[in-house]
């Protein structure tokens, strides 16, 4: 090879010969040295192009928020600016060196948050209906949320530009496609929240809706609503979220409300909510298991499990698997018809793990947009 | 935009793709070249002619590997839009169990009384809000897992 190579280059000496003899010494040295770099250009390029188009998704979010906000809350004067204040609002997370008695204070540092939230939304759409306020409080959280993806995004984009530095830009290349994603399915949300239509979260509170529609309904907890329904001479308590507006309630409270209106004495507790789908299961299955089925800061899943356990109830789940672009997007078939499924889930558990005369608490956790009881 | 708060728009000029797509084009020009003194120097001193060959090759298969090894992780972005989908409500009457289904309107929810119905003196109710059903994604390689 190394005589071939011999024939080709040095000692023919014809001037092409020593033309390309230096073009491929130069285009060696050069790969050899710039490898990196150009590979890091590239990688700059590719989150540039990805960066604009959030961009454009993240203002395309807010004008649809401010247009919301206009048409819903019919406000005195020009609220873009307070909007935009807004948008750049944030919490500062807990410290959590001391752990003891954090759920306590994420209680309270959540309910702070959502005051705040609605206190904003009020004075932004005054003429709104509570329902309408509970959707634009969701509306204006998505856009706070693709506002901060964007800012992300930029942050390690601009970063890696001025330190040119591979590892600096390559933390976010690498998470490029996770990002995407995630900003696909928050921008999916903007239409479900604006218009006020069920989500993929919903299917918690659907299941329980159709359990409780047409029983008498009492409020339970903030913005928890209960039933009895009697199903064959058990009693089921069923619970959701407040519907129709975007809400998630606060679960943890209505259950140990109906524990202690009950002194304990239920026999079993089942939590139905929607669930995320690892790749290759299908949309909508419905999977059982055990334990709390509930999502969110964790606070409400901690206080579920203690009142459980302090009363020795078994908890039984019900997931209905979606993935991350259907957790905020419209409602699709699929999942609505999984529903169905899952009340039949419920009424089965019921069936097996329970005699007549027993108590059984069904909660329907999740955002109960677009869904009434 | 005044929702801009004074963000930092991505550069205007394309130096990054500038610089990578130039170094493909001068690799692809040389291996061309390459390529072509192989042919030409084929027949008359295969040797040669197949250490051309094996450079216009070689530099096609560096272009090849430059550009797929930043694809893999790169998601297509052609789908990060704010979308408007056609969502149905589907209304059934309690008492002669007429179905009706129309385009969602903002006021619309699961278990509304909305209007009454044609048929009978009843009331429909909304008993169904979804997204018209997604096509069939097309079988992949994977479709047998």
């Amino acid at each position: 090879m190394i005589l071939i190579f011999g024939q080709v280059l040095p000692t023919q000496q014809t001037d092409l010969n020593v033309i390309l003899q230096t073009i491929y010494s130069f285009a060696f040295i050069i790969y050899l040295f710039y490898a990196q770099k150009i590979q890091t250009l590239q990688m700059l390029r590719q989150i540039e192009v990805t960066l604009r188009k959030v961009k454009n998704v993240k203002e395309e979010a807010r004008n649809q928020t401010v247009k919301t906000f206009v048409e819903i809350g019919k406000p005195s004067g020009d609220i873009a600016p307070r909007v935009d204040r807004f948008m750049d609002f944030f919490s500062i997370g807990l410290e959590n060196m001391d752990p003891s008695g954090i759920v306590d204070k994420m209680d309270h540092f959540l309910k702070t948050n959502k005051h705040i939230y609605e206190a904003e939304v009020k004075a932004l759409a005054p003429n709104a209906t509570p329902t309408e306020r509970n959707n634009l409080e969701n509306l204006i959280e998505v856009s706070q949320a693709l506002n901060i993806y964007y800012k992300v995004i930029r942050h390690f984009y601009l970063l890696g530009k001025k330190t040119m530095n591979i590892y600096v830009i390559m933390q976010v290349h690498m998470i490029l496609p996770q990002l995407i994603q995630m900003v696909e399915a928050y921008a999916s949300g903007i239409q479900a929240f604006q218009e006020g239509m069920p989500i993929g979260d919903s299917v918690g509170a659907i299941v329980a809706a159709k359990l409780m529609h047409g029983y008498p309904q009492r409020d339970i907890a903030e913005e928890i609503v209960a039933a009895e329904v009697p199903y064959e001479g058990r009693t089921l308590i069923v619970f959701k979220a407040k519907g129709p507006g975007g809400s998630v309630g606060n679960p943890d409270e209505g259950l140990i409300n109906i524990l202690e209106e009950r002194r304990g004495k239920v026999k079993i507790i089942i939590t139905v909510d929607a669930a995320g789908k690892l790749e290759g299961e299908p949309v909508g299955q419905v999977s059982e298991g055990i334990g709390a089925a509930i999502g969110g800061s964790g606070k409400e899943k901690f206080k579920m499990e203690e009142v459980t356990n302090r009363h020795k109830i078994p908890m039984h789940a019900i997931a209905i698997k979606q993935g991350m672009e259907h957790v905020v997007a419209p409602l699709i078939e699929p999942l609505f018809d999984a529903t169905d499924k899952a009340v039949e889930s419920v009424k089965r558990i019921v069936l097996d793990y329970t005699e007549p005369g027993d108590t059984v608490i069904v909660a329907g956790i999740g955002n109960t947009i677009g869904v009434g009881q | 935009m005044s929702g801009n708060q004074g963000s930092t728009a991505p550069a205007a000029g394309m130096t990054a793709s500038w610089v990578a797509y130039a170094a493909i084009l001068i690799v692809g020009l040389l291996s061309l070249f390459s390529l072509y003194m192989g042919f030409l120097n084929y027949a008359d001193n295969t040797d040669i002619a197949l250490v051309y060959l094996f450079i216009g090759a070689a530099g096609f298969a560096a272009i090849g590997y430059m550009l797929f090894r930043g694809k893999p992780t790169t998601a297509k972005t052609e789908t990060l839009v704010v979308k408007k989908v056609e969502v149905f409500t589907t209304l059934e009457c309690p008492k002669c169990q007429q179905k009706r289904v129309r385009d969602f309107k903002r006021g619309d929810y699961v278990y509304k009384d909305d209007e009454p119905c044609t048929r009978c003196d009843g009331m429909m109710i909304i008993t169904k809000i979804s997204r018209k059903k997604e096509e069939e994604k097309k079988k992949d390689e994977s479709s047998w897992l």
